[in-house]
């Protein structure tokens, strides 16, 4: 854990130093944990409220015009995925819970930065290869699972491309709230029509993230669910340990006491 | 009961508790948070408002025509039945020093520009159209709008409808009191004889059916802000 003012963590540190054994086995800082959760609401709110404004008009293009790439254009998104119950409703719920999004999203990427956890996440050069070693094992073409650090190679793209993919959603969502304000912003993305279009798609690559994540959560590393709300991790269950596929993994025969694997 | 079921009971209970208290419009209490969040955003709409923020569509870029699209709240299209209720007029006052009442040919004879601009709705679609109109500053100017007028309510015909704007937005040079559409004269169903045009504030802030614009100290709400939709309805 790398030295910062952040009172758990200094906690933790001095007592690594003074018995190493007795270091708690703490996968998630509490403020990874809480932004998790809180982001689990706010982009929940955002887009299920955001579907219900993009209901009141469900195509892209201009009056008069067409579009080339919205083949759904004048389907409604079905009710049971929108919240805010209308137009004006959704829209106060969307530019409140923008807020909850952002600041969020600002603590998160601030504290990974400042507290080194970015380096789990960051690409590195044997990413692609990695990540093809992944893909060969989890499609049974490699019989053992790849050596990874914290997160395994695709874990880490996926991972990385969250907060980038919510950066893209601030920016293009400014430029479809304040296309006149912002003129230079929303010319840049190819004007309103592309802007809105550009909001659409980044808003499907969080959704499809969002529901690839929790399958694999469940399909792969159901005990980390348990680190992302405690922070308490048993490397002895973890899928490198286990050889864990999607689906295809058996649980630990023994079950040993937490805390003494760690080295 | 271990901790693992402890976190476990206590997340259900929680979604429970949220479903529960919420149905697609979202829970009761969290009205006055929307409330806060909406203030909050109007004052930092208002900061990001700039007078020299322009709305520019090219010369080449093709007019919505007849696909733009009309729209009332009266159950017929509005007309103005000169036999009934006399010659139309536009009439300016509240915080002016000469207030106006303007025929449609004073109002033409008036200095005018034409603009090709985007129209926002706030349903999330756009149109183009060239209008041709007076400045609401030349409207001020002439007028000889005071330090009081804050905000402005325009009103109209169509069955009182109405939106008041803050005067940064109704000053803005893009900001027309509009009679002329596509090089034509404003038809019945876009808001003839004259209606507002702008490209900073949404459709719906943009009446149509002009019958009175009124400078004030303080706003009067609007037909649609008065129904849940922002107030302040920025572009």
């Amino acid at each position: 854990m790398a030295a910062s003012g952040v009172a758990l963590g200094s906690t933790d540190e001095a007592r690594a130093a003074a018995n190493p054994a007795a270091r708690p086995q703490v996968r998630h800082h509490w403020v990874v944990r809480l932004t998790h959760w809180v982001n689990v609401v706010a982009l929940g709110l955002m887009v299920t409220s955001g579907l219900r404004i993009f209901n009141a008009y469900p195509a892209f293009a201009r009056r008069g015009e067409s579009f080339c790439c919205y083949p759904f254009a004048g389907k409604p998104i079905p009710a049971s995925l929108t919240f805010g119950g209308w137009l004006a409703g959704a829209r106060n719920w969307h530019f409140a819970a923008m807020w909850l999004l952002f600041l969020n999203g600002l603590v998160y990427v601030g504290f990974i930065y400042l507290h080194g956890e970015w380096r789990d996440l960051v690409p590195r050069r044997g990413d692609i290869r990695d990540s093809w070693e992944m893909i060969k094992f989890y499609v049974f073409a490699r019989p053992d699972h790849p050596h990874q650090g914290k997160h395994n190679a695709l874990q880490k793209s996926a991972y990385f491309s969250m907060p980038i993919l919510g950066a893209l959603a601030v920016l293009t969502g400014l430029a479809i709230w304040k296309p006149v304000q912002f003129a230079p912003l929303t010319n840049l993305l190819g004007g309103y029509v592309w802007a809105r279009y550009w909001h659409f798609l980044v808003m499907l690559g969080l959704v499809a993230l969002t529901v690839v994540h929790v399958v694999m959560v469940f399909a792969v590393d159901p005990y980390s669910i348990r680190s992302m709300i405690t922070g308490g991790y048993n490397e002895a269950k973890s899928p490198e340990a286990r050889n864990a596929r999607p689906f295809f993994w058996r649980r630990p025969t023994a079950t040993r006491a937490e805390g003494g694997l760690e080295s | 009961m271990n901790r693992r079921t402890f976190f476990t009971f206590g997340a259900g209970s929680i979604a429970a508790a949220a479903l529960a208290a919420c149905d697609s419009f979202g829970p009761k209490s969290a009205t006055s948070l929307l409330k806060l969040a909406e203030r909050k955003n109007e004052k930092l709409e208002r900061w990001l408002f700039s007078d020299g923020s322009r709305n520019r569509v090219s010369a080449a870029a093709r007019l919505s025509g007849r696909s733009f699209p009309r729209y009332f709240i009266s159950d017929t299209i509005p007309m103005w039945d000169e036999a009934q209720r006399g010659t139309w007029r536009l009439e300016v006052g509240g915080a002016v020093r000469n207030p106006l009442s303007l025929t449609l040919e004073d109002l033409m004879k008036m200095r005018s520009v034409t603009q090709k601009v985007d129209h926002f709705c706030v349903e999330g679609w756009t149109a183009r159209a060239e209008w041709t109109g007076v400045r609401m500053s030349e409207i001020a100017r002439v007028s000889g709008a005071t330090s009081d007028a804050q905000f402005v309510d325009f009103q109209s015909f169509d069955s009182g409808y109405h939106e008041s704007w803050d005067i940064e937005s109704a000053l803005h040079p893009q900001t027309l009191v509009a009679y002329g559409m596509d090089r034509a004269m404003l038809g019945p169903g876009h808001g003839a004889p004259a209606r507002v045009h702008s490209p900073v504030k949404l459709g719906y802030k943009n009446t149509k059916y002009l019958t009175r614009i009124m400078f004030m100290p303080s706003r009067a709400g609007g037909y649609w802000s008065d129904r849940g939709y922002e107030w302040y309805g920025g572009v």
